[in-house]
């Protein structure tokens, strides 16, 4: 799974602990999703996307494995 | 917060301890000691940065803990639990083999598994879990 956060953190001109905070989690917690080292929940996918004031799957790109 | 300072605490009454234990200590330490008070020495460090962390987290406003961390605690104590197990194999091999009290064994085994976790955890939280 991809993700388009730091496009869109960078659209808003939000730094990775402003977002942190926004959602409630660390600001590693972040950089891990940034780098695609991470799939997070459905709630906190929800709440980044409701952030964005974006539609999850907009945020959040599943990719096909084949 | 509380949690930080309890660690805070706990690593500096294990660091008491061990340096009591160097310091009245009769005889000569052999190689088996220093490397026991090594792997202290490491997970006191784990255990301090862990603590340092959290109280970095804290001053800027963020959570000590978030779904995050706490996958990365699961799986790094899931394969820790898995690896010991053969830790404990090769211990109980090894006190056939070689002469040492008891709690020799069991002491190298309890600060092995903490050795084990430390790493795993270290391994999950610069590696991150994608869980794919």
């Amino acid at each position: 799974m991809n993700n388009r956060i730091r496009e869109h953190r960078a659209r808003l001109d939000l730094t990775q602990e402003d977002l942190a905070k926004k959602v409630n989690v660390r600001r590693e917690t972040i950089v891990f999703l940034e780098k695609n080292r991470y799939n997070p929940s459905l709630k906190l996918a929800h709440d980044i996307a409701k952030v964005f004031n974006m539609a999850t799957e907009e945020i959040f790109i599943f990719e096909e494995p084949y | 917060m509380k949690k930080a300072v309890l660690v805070f605490i706990l690593a500096a009454a294990v660091l008491v301890t061990c340096g009591l234990w160097l310091f009245t200590s009769k005889t000569r330490l052999n190689p088996m000691d220093l490397l026991s008070f090594g792997i202290i020495i490491i997970v006191v460090a784990f255990a301090v940065f862990t603590g340092i962390k959290k109280l970095d987290n804290t001053r800027r406003g963020e959570p000590t803990e978030d779904e995050l961390s706490k996958k990365i605690l699961r799986r790094a104590s899931s394969l820790a639990y898995y690896i010991s197990i053969y830790m404990w194999l090769a211990v109980s091999y090894l006190s056939g083999k070689i002469k040492a009290e008891t709690h020799t064994f069991i002491g190298a085994g309890i600060l092995g598994m903490a050795l084990i976790f430390a790493i795993c955890w270290l391994i999950f939280n610069f590696r991150g879990t994608r869980d794919e």
